[in-house]
Formats: structure tokens, sequence, C-alpha cells
């Protein structure tokens, strides 16, 4: 296993350098980040686009940038990748990108694991229930409550909860949900019992909305894999053997069918922390997606490098862990 | 490894039956509700099994045998209505809640299935499996308990059972976790094992291997024994009584030499007619049952057996019979003449004429068609990493040569993995072989472009094993077998106009050419796969498993056809197959592989009434005899253990690892040339040739 995992992180060196070349490319050549400074009214001094291009490295080569980008050598000391830096930004002087990532992710880890843990718990709650009881008339609204999570956007579903958040206050007559913000600001200089409910009002909104969606998706797979089991050989014995039921579904049934879903969640990480933008949008977190919009908005290439760099980083440590996770649940799996 | 040389060892009962009844079944229905409509699976069965008794239910597929047993156990799906009574020691078990029924199950009745590779949950231990059924009903530590599944394992036989008791199922061979299914049905010495085809999935070896294993298990706990199978050879070995099925109902029952010998019912005739048998005469035709099983959505109004019976009269089409006393003690049929059965034979009752006249064989050895020099198939095993190095070989065919004449039928016979799928493969080069010789008619197969190779697929055809994975489910009929005329250029219209004359050939409807595969039943999509082979008129045709996948009954009908198209057409035949009966049936030469390499090749006829191989010798010995007299004073030779892989055969002669010669018959001096020195294939006389240092002719029919 350890031999295993020492040659899945080699191997995923060269994936990682290719990605960092595709990153690169495609964001060195769609467009230029000193665009909006070039197209100003008045036009602004020569001296000073040269001095930001000299700031932004664009007086060099593409080749020379990338190898500048990833090594930092030759640089003002605030590039390089292998050396923590990930470039100068064209928002201000003082941005430092790397600080600034790190701080958006914690924000959307908070969101995005809340989440997922519990869509995680409740897919697997309902996706049982519903094989156990198929066709039935639970199964039957749970397929629906399933499908309608999924057809819904996440925008607009997002809205919804956000006015229903400001009517129940409305009702209450007191602030119970935050609307609006991450509540990190919120939170400071607050005891422990005060942090406890300050994070309840500003995640419950939209922990629930970022659930939702996932939620649908891995309960059908959970209620599929799961119905495969029942129908199994090895849980009929298991009955023969005169087993009661409910250690049947729980020993034999339920422990089988929850490897699929373990492997398809950890898998599923990257892609919902990309997610979360919308979410994180209409929520007006400050986390990565806020992070990403506001890199788009000004150009800053560098800051979206490093965003993309950490989405392939994380689907590829996302996937290294689904490996091993299943070498761990599945016996019939083993590493060499 | 040992070997057991016994006579009749396996077949004598361990238990002693008494009179107390364990189980009692009566006027069982079960009902399952589908979309067209309900489905009547079993109807009104009943029957008696008294202690230590064991019960044989013999049915071919959707007799309704599996259904009863399970609505006994309370295993069967939500959808389905189970009516009736079920005592089990005189406490009805039918309808009881599950905290009830399952401290029944496992403690009063054990069940073991049919597929072991399924049986097992993967994800726990064997051992863990195994004291967890002990753990479901006696109050003993986990320590106590695994000590038991360690003593279960030593009792069905399972060599070390110390490091077994460890491993997953996975890493157990299909025999093992066979034993290991059994060792988890004594575990609570049930006063009933219910056995749902346990030997179905397992070659014949290693299906002598299990029923010791289930025999062992019976001599320990002293349980009664439902015996389910398809297998008539099986049970005549191994119940004492038998009761035969049909449409979901028990059409005949009785003693076993009693049914066997005098059947009361023109089923249970048909069914012993249409079996090929390794101690019956080669020459006689075989007497297949016409039609097929009754659909369970439409049960015919009388007797269910009235549409394929040459005996049923309006009455039989009007009145279903009751099973009512024949005129021998505790023998019952459900015929409404069944008196009028006495001393007749299956040929009498559902032969067409032709079979008491017998076939001809007049074989005159024609010239070779097809030659195999030296044929050898490696296939790589490749590391899991990103590179995907070689690591090693697995040897599925090593250096096999071959001879099929004209006019003839040529049996590859062996055991799973034993390498004859590949070689047939090979050459009709639908796999690529590593080296070696392939020359059809003086020209060699083996180097040709596929260009060049496509004008002979005309004379070399295949036909699968699986008639349902065979046939495109979106083609018609027609089209599926016109297809092979339309790749070599024929027109359509032309094409299809032939397809009727072939479904005509091979015992079908032409106007059923518009049909889709799904409309036929498994026999009749087997006939399709053989028109299809036929329409581009070949002169071999590859026969790969062609009546493994097919009831007993039905089974005989497309031998028969074969036989016909072989005589008519002038065809010749490489017939693949692990059924021994079946092949010593059709074939004119047979030959015998083991991992790989052939072992023994001759006539039929002689290598069967004497093998010289011990490999051979086991492998006839373990086929079960369908009559109880025979079967039970059978000597025996058992060969323990399974095949080794193929990645890593053993050295010298690659049988010797369970060869009963090797371990008991030899010196050590002799031992070692075992080892060292593997054997070539050597004529004993008269084309019959072995690969054995120490080969010596047994008779054992």
């Amino acid at each position: 296993m350890l031999v295993y995992t020492v040659r899945r992180l080699l191997g995923a060196v060269p994936v990682l350098v290719l990605a960092s070349i595709l990153t690169f490319v495609l964001i060195d050549v769609s467009g230029d980040p000193l665009a909006d400074l070039r197209l100003q009214q008045p036009p602004p001094d020569p001296s000073v686009i040269q001095l930001q291009e000299e700031r932004l490295y664009l007086d060099r080569s593409m080749a020379e940038r990338y190898w500048l980008w990833v090594t930092g050598i030759g640089g003002n000391g605030d590039i390089g990748l292998l050396q923590g830096e990930f470039g100068p930004s064209t928002q201000s002087t003082t941005y430092d990108i790397g600080a600034n990532i790190a701080e958006r992710l914690g924000v959307t880890l908070r969101l995005v694991g809340a989440a997922m843990v519990l869509a995680f718990g409740l897919a697997v709650l309902t996706g049982v229930v519903s094989a156990m009881r198929q066709y039935s008339k639970v199964d039957y609204t749970l397929t629906f409550i399933g499908f309608l999570a999924l057809a819904m956007p996440t925008f607009w579903f997002a809205g919804i909860m956000q006015s229903a958040g400001v009517g129940f206050n409305e009702l209450v007559g007191t602030q119970v949900f935050a609307t609006i913000g991450d509540g990190t600001y919120q939170a400071q200089g607050q005891d422990l019992w005060g942090r406890i409910t300050n994070a309840f009002a500003y995640m419950t909104l939209p922990t629930i909305v970022l659930m939702l969606t996932t939620f649908a998706s891995w309960s059908r797979y959970q209620r599929t894999s799961m119905l495969e089991v029942l129908n199994s050989d090895y849980v009929r014995l298991a009955r023969a053997k005169g087993l009661p039921e409910r250690v049947v579904i729980r020993r034999h049934a339920l422990r089988t069918a929850l490897i699929p879903l373990t492997t398809v969640t950890a898998v599923g990480m990257a892609a919902i922390i990309d997610g979360t933008v919308l979410t994180e949008r209409v929520f007006q977190w400050r986390g990565l997606g806020e992070f990403f919009i506001a890199a788009v908005d000004s150009n800053d290439s560098y800051a979206l490098m490093a965003w993309l760099m950490l989405s392939g980083t994380t689907v590829i440590v996302a996937n290294l862990i689904a490996d091993l996770l299943y070498g761990v649940l599945d016996p019939r799996i083993r590493y060499e | 490894m040992t070997v057991t040389t016994s006579a009749g060892g396996a077949g004598t009962d361990p238990v002693r039956p008494d009179d107390e009844a364990v189980l009692e079944v009566t006027d069982l229905s079960v009902d399952f509700t589908s979309e067209d409509g309900p489905l009547r699976a079993v109807r009104g069965v009943s029957y008696t099994l008294r202690r230590g008794e064991a019960l044989g239910i013999v049915g071919e597929s959707g007799s309704g045998k599996s259904v009863a047993s399970m609505a006994v156990m309370g295993l069967l799906p939500k959808n389905a209505r189970v009516s009736g009574s079920a005592k089990v020691l005189g406490r009805e078990v039918l309808g009881l809640p599950d905290s009830e029924i399952s401290k029944v199950r496992g403690e009063r009745i054990a069940m073991i299935f049919q597929d072991p590779l399924t049986s097992l949950n993967p994800v726990y231990t064997v051992g863990y499996q195994i004291a967890e059924a002990v753990l479901a009903h006696r109050r003993v530590g986990r320590a106590r308990a695994h000590e038991r599944a360690l003593e279960l394992l030593r009792l069905v036989g399972i060599p070390h059972p110390e490091q077994r008791v460890k491993q997953y199922p996975h890493e157990l061979s299909g025999g093992m976790r066979q034993r290991v299914v059994i060792a988890i049905a004594m575990a609570n010495d049930p006063d009933v094992i219910v056995a749902d085809e346990p030997t179905t999935a397992l070659d014949v070896t290693v299906q002598a291997q299990v029923l010791e294993a289930l025999n062992a298990a019976r001599r320990e706990t002293g349980a009664a024994l439902v015996l389910i199978t398809h297998d008539l050879g099986v049970v005549a070995g191994h119940v004492d009584r038998v009761a035969v099925m049909y449409g979901g109902r028990v059409v005949e029952s009785g003693p076993v030499q009693e049914v066997f010998h005098s059947p009361r019912m023109p089923y249970t005739l048909g069914l012993l007619g249409s079996l090929p048998r390794l101690d019956g005469d080669r020459a006689t035709r075989l007497t297949p049952i016409r039609g097929t099983p009754p659909a369970l959505n439409a049960m015919p109004a009388g007797c269910a057996f009235a549409p394929r019976c040459p005996m049923a009269r309006d009455r039989c089409r009007d009145e279903e019979p009751a099973l009512s006393a024949t005129d021998a003690p505790g023998h019952t049929a459900a015929c409404h003449y069944s008196g009028e059965l006495d001393g007749v034979g299956p040929a009498d009752l559902f032969g067409d004429g032709t079979a008491a006249a017998g076939r001809e064989r007049t074989r005159a050895t024609g010239a070779p068609v097809l030659t195999v020099n030296d044929l050898v198939k490696n296939f790589p095993i490749r590391s899991k990493g990103l590179l995907r190095r070689k690591v090693g070989e697995v040897q599925a065919v090593s250096g096999i040569s071959l001879e099929l004449r004209e006019r003839e039928t040529l049996a590859l016979v062996g055991e799973s993995g034993c390498g004859k799928s590949t070689t047939a493969r090979m050459l009709l080069r639908l796999i690529e072989r590593s080296s070696g010789e392939i020359v059809y008619r003086g020209q060699p197969l083996h180097d040709l472009s596929p260009r060049r190779m496509r004008p002979l697929r005309h004379e070399l055809q295949i036909v699968f094993q699986d008639p349902f994975a065979s046939l495109d489910p979106r083609m018609t009929v027609a089209d599926l077998v016109g297809e092979p005329l339309r790749i070599h250029g024929e027109r359509a219209g032309r094409a299809r106009e032939r397809a009727g004359d072939l479904l005509d050939l091979v015992g079908l409807d032409p106007a059923h050419g518009s049909r889709y595969p799904h409309e036929f039943s498994g026999g009749q999509r087997q006939r399709i796969g053989i028109a299809r082979a036929l329409a581009l008129q070949p002169k071999v045709l590859v026969l790969d498993e062609p009546v493994s996948a097919l009831d007993v009954s039905v089974q005989a009908g497309v031998i028969n056809l074969l036989e016909d198209l072989q005589e008519e057409l002038g065809l010749s035949y490489l017939f693949v197959s692990h059924d021994l009966s079946v092949v010593r049936h059709i074939a004119d030469r047979v030959a015998v592989m083991y991992l790989g390499r052939i072992v023994e090749t001759g006539p039929t006829e002689r290598l069967f009434r004497e093998p010289t191989h011990p490999y051979t010798q086991a492998l006839v010995s373990a086929i079960p005899l369908p009559d109880p007299v025979r079967e039970r004073e059978r000597e025996r030779i058992l060969v323990t253990g399974d095949v080794p892989s193929p990645a890593d055969p053993p050295s010298g002669c690659r049988f010797r690892t369970r060869c009963p010669k090797f371990a008991h018959g030899l010196s050590e001096g002799e031992r070692t040339r075992c080892v060292e020195e593997p054997p070539e294939l050597l004529d004993r006389g008269s084309g019959h040739r072995d690969a054995c240092h120490y080969s010596e002719a047994v008779e054992l029919l």
C-alpha cells in the first residue's frame, strides 16, 4: 500500500507538469492583463505601461515566462510555484495571490465540508430506504424529491432560499438566518457560543443549497448500488444463515453497497469545490468562487493560473484518495 | 493430496432415515405478480422429508424446483405470493415474522446455493462468515466461534484450514468456496439441508469433491437433504427418493430406483431418453422431447405436459391429472395413463422410428482437412503501473497438435481453463496464435493476412455456447442467418431466400424469419446459430460448447440435428465440450486437454472403455451415471485439489500435483521422472495416444 501510494504520487508529477503547461498556455494566450491600461483615455504614459509590463514579466517570451512562473529563477521574488509564490497580481501591487487563495480556500472548504458531510449522510439514508422499499410510496416520494433537486438551477434555488430566509427573519422578528456574507468578520471576538450561533446563521442556507444538488445524485447512486447488493446471492445466504434482517442489511448489504459511493464522493470533491461559485456569489461569500470571478474581472492571469492549478491538484489528490479508499474498503483490490 | 478408491463410497447413504417427519410441505403454491399477469411458478407441491432422508427434486429450468424451496425458507422476493403449508419439525414456518423465521433458518434448515462465486460476501473473510453463522444461533464467544469455523473447514475437506480461515472469498477457488458454503450450512447441526444445484457451476472432478463434502456434512449433522438439480446422474447417486417437477408441479415421485427403472410419467421417461449416457450404447439415437416447457403465465388447462406428450389424449388436455399411487409401493405419478407405461422405453414413446434402427457408423477415415502443429498461445500478464510492463505469461495453450479429418467429429474435452476454447478460436484466427501452424487442406492459415483469410472463412464457421448472447437482439432471424451471405457479397433478396431454406434445414419454420431472437427458446436460438454457421456452406464447423446452456430435453434435439447435418452435408466438426457424456455420444475421436496440453487422444470407443491417462480416468469416473444401481456400485478414482494456475504450471508432467497415481502408485525414483521430464504424447496402438510416463489402461465402465 505504501509503495503503491508513493508510486501514485510519483506518477502524479508528470500529470501536474502537463497541467501546469496547459494552464499557463491557455491563460497566457487568452488575453492581455494590461488591456485595460492600454485602452485608457487619455492614454497613459508609455513609461507607466513599460513599468507594468516589467512588473508582470510581460516583457519576456512565453517560454521564459513559463519557466519563471514554475521555478521563480530570475524573478523579483514574487513568482515561482516551486518557491510557493504565485506571481504578481494586476489587482494591486500589494495583492498577494498565495495568501489570498489560501484564505479563500478555507472559507470554501468550510461550506463544502459541511455540505458534503450532510449530503453523504442524507444520500446514504434515503438511498437505503428507497432501495429497501423499492416501488413503495416512500421510494416514489424520495425519487421525486431527488429529481426535483437535480432539476433546480443552483442560482435560482439559492435565490429562493435567500428570500425564504429573509421572510423567516421578518416573520419571527429577529435575524435567525444571515443571508449575506460568510460571517468571518462577525465571528471575530465572540465567545464559543457566539461563534456557534454565528456559524449557524451564516452557514445554514448556503449549505442547504450546496448540499441538495449533490445529495440528489448521490442518493440515486446509493439506491442503485443498494438494490444490486440486496438482490445478491450473499445477502440471500446471510438471511439463510438465520441472521436477523437488520444485521443482514447493516453488515452485509450496506457495508458492501457503500464502497462505490465512497469513491464517487472522493472523486466528486474537486467538482464540488469548483461548483460553489454560484452559491458563493448569491450569498456573497468571499470564497474561492469570488476569488475566481475577481481574477477574471481584472484580467489577473497569475491569479487565474493559481486557481486552475489548485483545481487540477485537487482532482489528482481526490482521485488518489478514491483509489486508496477503494483498496481499504474492498479486499479484492490490493495494490502491489 | 489423497485418493479415495472405494466401491460405492460416494453412493451409500451416510445417514439412516427414520420415520419422524422433519419437513412437511403441503399444497405449496407460489405466484409472482408481473407485468404479463401472474406467473404460477409452483402449483400445489406436497412432500414429506423424514429425518436423515435424502430427497432429490429434479426438473428443468422454470419447473419451480428452486422457487418451492426458497418459499419454505422465506427467501422469495416481495412480489411472491405463497400459500399452503410448510412445517419444520411440526411447526408451521410459512408467514412467520422475520424474528421467528430467522431462528429457523440456519438452525433447523440450512441452504446451499448454486453459484459459489457469488454466495459469499467479498468483504469479509471466510472464517468470519462461518463464525457469523455460529454466532447467529449459539451463545458462544468469538474465539469459540472461530475455533468452530476452523473445525468446520477441516470437516468439509479444505486443506490448510488455519490459513484459509483468514482469507477472503476471492482468494479461494470455486470448489473451495462451495465447501465453505457447505461449512456454513452445517454450522448449527441443522435438521434439513437444502442444496439448490450445489455443483452445477463446478467442473466434474470438483463436483465429485463437493458432493463428498456434502456427504460429510450429512454424516456429521445427521441432517436430511433436499437436493435440487437438473442432473439425473447426481440424483441417481445421492438420494433415497426423487420427485420430478414439471410446470410447477410434482409429476412423479418415488424411491430413486423405482423412478429411474420404471418411470410412470411420460415426462420422466422422456428425460431419461434424452440423456446421452456414459454407459449407454453410442449408436442409439437420443430421443428428445418435442416442444418446450409451458410458459408460467399461460399454463395449459389439462396436464401441463400434454402439448409435448406423444400419449396425450383429449382427457389429458382437459383434466389435470392428480399425483396418485401406481402399482409400486411409494411410487406416485401424475398421469391419467401411467399404467400403460409398464415396460415402455423412451424410444418406444418418443422415438421417430429411426431410433430403434440405430445409427450407421460408417466412418471411412477421410483425408485431413484441418491440421494443427505445435500450437501455442501465451497471454501476457502486465503490471498494474503506468508502464504496464510484461511481468509474466499465462500459458493458455502450450504446444498442441490435432488433426481433423473429413466427415469426422473430433472432440476437445477438458475442464474450465484448460485452453480448449482458446484453441478452437485460434483455429479460426479469432484469436491470434503465439506460435505454431494451422493448415487447412494444405494451405497454411496462420500467416494469412485478414484479406486473404476472408475467402477461407466460407469454409470454417463457428457456433457459440450461449444462444442468448450470440444473436444480436435487434436483428430479425432472417437477417441474422442471411448476414454471412451479405458480408460475402450475396444480394439481400437472395440472402433472405437462403435464410428461409437454412431455417427449414435446422428444423425451424421459415415463416418465422421475420421474428426477433427473444421470441425463441434457448434450443431454438441455438438452431438459429447453427443455421447462421451453415449459411456459407462450410466444410468445417467449430462447435464451442453448443449444448451446455440447454436443458436436457432440448439438448437431445440439438445433438440429433448436428448428427443429421453432418451426415447430410458431409461436415467435419471440432466439438469443444466439458460434458463427457455428450462427447462420448457424438464424437469419433477425442482429445483430452489439461492445463494447455493434450494428455490423451484416441478413438472415442476405446478412450472411454480403457482410458490410460490418470486424468482421463479421473474425468470418466467423476461423471455421475443416471442409474441408481450402477452409480452406487462404481469404482471411483477421485482427484483432490484444484487445477493449478496456468501462469505457473507444475514442472514436468502438469497433472502430477493432482495425480492419484503420482501420489500413491509410484516409487520415489519414478516420481522424479514425473517432476523433471514432461511426458510426450506417445502412441499406445491403433491411434490411441497418451502423455503419461506410467500409463496403464483401466476399465471404468
